[in-house]
C-alpha cells in the first residue's frame, strides 16, 4: 500500500491530489521552483522540495529534479496531475524504473493515444464512430488534393498536438496554400513534429467529452459526460454535467460502446474521451486524454464520487469502488475557470493578490492554488481556481453559480469572472442553445 | 588510485598550463575529470561527468541576489549531498582550504548519478553548511566561501 505521495504538479490541482491523499492518511510531498516556495501546495503538502528555477523546463518539467526530491524524501508514489508530465510517457517510465508507482494511466496508453492519427486509427478500430478525415499530409500538394476530396471547410490539425493548439479552420485551396508553410512550422515549434492531417471542421458543434475509470482487475466504468462546449480559442472556459444534448439513449449507447472499447485496450486509472457532437446528434470521436482533467470535478458532484481517491485505489492494485453501476447523474454541476487574466482582452494577469474572498453556502466547492497575499507568477498557467456548484436542477445550478460568482473578491489582479457573468446571464445560454462558437457569437 | 588533494592541484595545475579543456585519468575502478568550463555567474557550475544528456549542467543557482549569493555555493540540483568521493576517502574540501576555478567541491546525488559539484572561482571555504549524506533542493546553500 502506498505510503508517501509527491505530486509532481502546483496550483489547484495540486492541491485537489494533497486533500484526497490526507483524507487517506497518505503523506504528501510538494515540488516546487524557487517562485513557488509561498505558494499554497507547498504550503499545505507534508514536506516540499524545491527542485528548480521558475523556468518550467528546469523545474516541474525536469524529470530527474522530481525523480530525486522523491528518492530524498522516500516517497513511494508520483501524482503528475494534468499538464506538465502528465501525458509523458518517459516520466512514467522512469518513475517505475525507480521504483515509484505512477498514479495514472500506463506508459502505453499515453504513446497510443498521443499521436492523433494513429489515435484516430485506434478509436475506429475499437469501434468509435470517428470524424471524416484524412491520413497524413505529404506536402502542400497532397495537402491540397486531400482536402478537396474531404470537402471544405477543412480543420488542418498536427498530429502530435492537443490541448486545441496549431489549429487552423480553412475554407478554400487557396487559403490552405497561403497556411501551410505556418502551420507546419507551428507544429513542429510547439510539438516536435510537423506531421499534419485534415478533420471535416463543424460549424457548430458541442464538446462532450465522457469519463473513464480502468482498473487493474480489467474492470471498466464509464462515469458520464461532461458538457464542455463554451471555449475560448479551444480552451475550456466553463463546464457542466450533464449535458443537455443527450439522450438517454445516446447516452447509454455511447456508454457501452466506451466500455467495450476501453476494456478491450485494458484502460487502467482515470482518462476521458472527448467527442464533437454534430447538429444533426451524431457524436465523433476526438481524442483520448490519459489523464485526470481540470473538470473532472462537475463529474465528482454528480456522481458523488472522489476521482483521485480511485486513482489511488487503482494505483494500490485495488478495485474500483462505486456504490453501484452503472451510476446516474444526480442532479446538475457547472465549473467556472477562474483565470488570473483580463476579462476582455484575455492578456495575463500576474500579480499579487492583495484580497480573496472565495465563495461558499451550500453546494457550492472552491478548488483554489491561492490565497489572499499569495503571488500569481507569470511563469505558469492562469488556472487560479475553479468554482464548481452542485443543484437539483440545471437552472438553479446556473443561479447557484452567478450567486456564487457575486459573492467572490479577488484583489490585486484582474479575473475572468465577469466573462462568467456574461455567459451565465445570456439568454441561450440559459436555454442550452450552446456550442463551441458561444463566445465567439457573444463577443461579435 | 587514491589521489590526494596535492596530486588533484597538480592536474589542476597540468589544465590551468596547458591549452586542455579537459583532463581526464582513469585507473581501475576510479576515474578523476578535470575539467575547464567557460565560465558562467557566481556560485559553481556542475560537471557533467555523469549526468544524462536530460540533465544538462547548469550553472548554480541563486535564488537570492546576486550580491548576497556570492558568497555561498549552492546546489544547483536536488539530490544528496556527500563531501566525500566515495565513502572511505577524504572530504573534497576542509574548512580553511582553499581551491581553484573548476576544483569539485562535493557531490550531489540524484538519481544515482554522482553530480559533482565544482567552484566557480578560486577561493577558500569559510564554513561547510551541509552534513555528509543529507538531502538538498535546488537553491540551498552547501559552502560559505571567501573568494580571492
Amino acid at each position: 500500500m502506498l505510503q508517501k505521495v509527491l505530486i509532481a504538479n502546483r496550483g489547484e490541482i495540486a492541491l485537489r491530489v494533497i486533500r484526497s491523499c490526507r483524507e487517506r492518511g497518505l503523506r504528501t510531498v510538494a515540488v516546487h521552483s524557487v517562485v513557488d516556495a509561498d505558494a499554497l501546495h507547498t504550503r499545505l503538502a507534508d514536506e516540499a522540495v524545491c527542485i528548480g528555477p521558475a523556468d518550467p523546463a528546469r523545474s516541474y518539467l525536469h524529470i530527474p529534479a522530481i525523480i530525486a526530491a522523491a528518492e530524498i524524501t522516500r516517497a513511494d508514489a508520483v501524482h503528475p496531475g494534468y499538464g506538465f508530465l502528465s501525458e509523458n510517457p518517459e516520466f512514467a517510465e522512469t518513475c517505475a524504473q525507480c521504483g515509484l508507482q505512477f498514479i495514472g494511466p500506463l506508459p502505453e496508453q499515453m504513446r497510443r493515444w498521443g499521436d492523433k492519427v494513429s489515435a484516430r486509427a485506434l478509436a475506429k478500430s475499437l469501434g468509435l464512430p470517428i470524424l471524416q478525415g484524412t491520413g497524413l499530409v505529404a506536402d502542400v500538394e497532397d495537402a491540397v488534393r486531400k482536402a478537396e476530396s474531404l470537402g471544405f471547410p477543412v480543420l488542418l490539425k498536427a498530429a502530435g498536438g492537443g490541448g486545441g493548439r496549431a489549429m487552423h479552420v480553412l475554407s478554400s485551396k487557396e487559403e490552405l496554400r497561403a497556411v501551410f508553410e505556418t502551420a507546419r512550422a507551428e507544429s513542429r515549434a510547439a510539438f516536435g513534429n510537423d506531421a499534419l492531417y485534415f478533420e471535416k471542421y463543424l460549424e457548430r458543434p458541442r464538446h462532450i467529452e465522457f469519463q473513464i475509470l480502468g482498473d487493474a482487475e480489467g474492470n471498466v466504468h464509464v462515469l458520464g459526460e461532461r458538457e464542455c462546449s463554451i471555449q475560448r480559442r479551444h480552451q475550456k472556459v466553463l463546464e457542466e454535467a450533464p449535458s443537455l444534448a443527450l439522450s438517454d439513449e445516446l447516452r447509454n449507447d455511447m456508454s457501452l460502446t466506451i466500455e467495450r472499447a476501453m476494456r478491450e485496450v485494458g484502460f487502467l486509472s482515470a482518462g476521458t474521451l472527448e467527442f464533437l457532437l454534430d447538429e444533426s446528434g451524431q457524436l465523433t470521436f476526438l481524442e483520448m486524454n490519459p489523464r485526470i482533467q481540470v473538470e473532472h470535478p462537475v463529474t465528482e458532484l454528480v456522481m458523488g464520487i472522489d476521482l483521485i481517491d480511485e486513482q489511488i485505489r487503482i494505483a494500490n492494485g485495488q478495485p474500483i469502488e462505486l456504490p453501484t453501476y452503472p451510476l446516474s447523474p444526480r442532479g446538475h454541476a457547472i465549473e467556472c475557470r477562474i483565470n488570473a487574466e483580463d476579462p476582455d482582452t484575455f492578456a495575463p494577469s500576474p500579480g499579487t493578490i492583495t484580497e480573496l474572498h472565495m465563495p461558499g453556502g451550500i453546494g457550492v466547492r472552491v478548488d483554489a492554488g491561492v490565497y489572499g497575499g499569495g503571488r500569481v507568477p507569470p511563469h505558469y498557467d492562469p488556472l487560479i481556481a475553479k468554482v464548481i456548484v452542485h443543484a437539483p436542477t440545471r437552472a438553479r445550478a446556473i443561479a447557484k453559480m452567478r450567486r456564487a460568482l457575486d459573492e467572490t473578491i479577488i484583489g490585486g489582479i484582474r479575473t475572468n469572472i465577469p466573462l462568467h457573468q456574461r455567459i451565465l446571464a445570456h439568454p441561450a445560454f440559459e436555454q442550452g442553445r450552446i456550442s463551441t462558437r458561444f463566445i465567439d457569437d457573444l463577443q461579435s | 588510485m587514491k589521489l590526494d588533494l596535492d596530486q588533484l592541484r597538480e592536474i589542476i595545475r597540468l589544465l590551468d598550463e596547458s591549452n586542455l579543456t579537459e583532463i581526464e585519468v582513469e585507473h581501475d575502478d576510479d576515474r578523476i575529470r578535470v575539467r575547464r568550463e567557460p565560465g558562467p555567474s557566481a556560485g559553481a557550475t556542475a560537471s557533467e561527468t555523469a549526468m544524462a544528456a536530460a540533465h544538462s549542467a547548469h550553472p548554480a543557482g541563486a535564488p537570492g541576489t546576486e550580491e548576497e549569493e556570492k558568497d555561498y555555493v549552492t546546489s544547483p540540483f536536488v539530490g544528496t549531498f556527500y563531501r566525500t568521493p566515495s565513502p572511505e576517502s577524504e572530504p573534497f574540501v576542509e574548512v580553511g582550504d582553499s581551491f581553484v576555478p573548476g576544483q569539485v567541491l562535493c557531490i550531489v546525488e540524484a538519481m544515482k548519478l554522482m553530480n559533482e559539484i565544482e567552484a566557480e572561482a578560486a577561493g577558500t571555504v569559510v564554513e561547510i553548511l551541509v552534513e555528509n549524506g543529507a538531502p538538498v533542493e535546488y537553491g540551498d546553500r552547501l559552502f560559505r566561501i571567501e573568494t580571492s
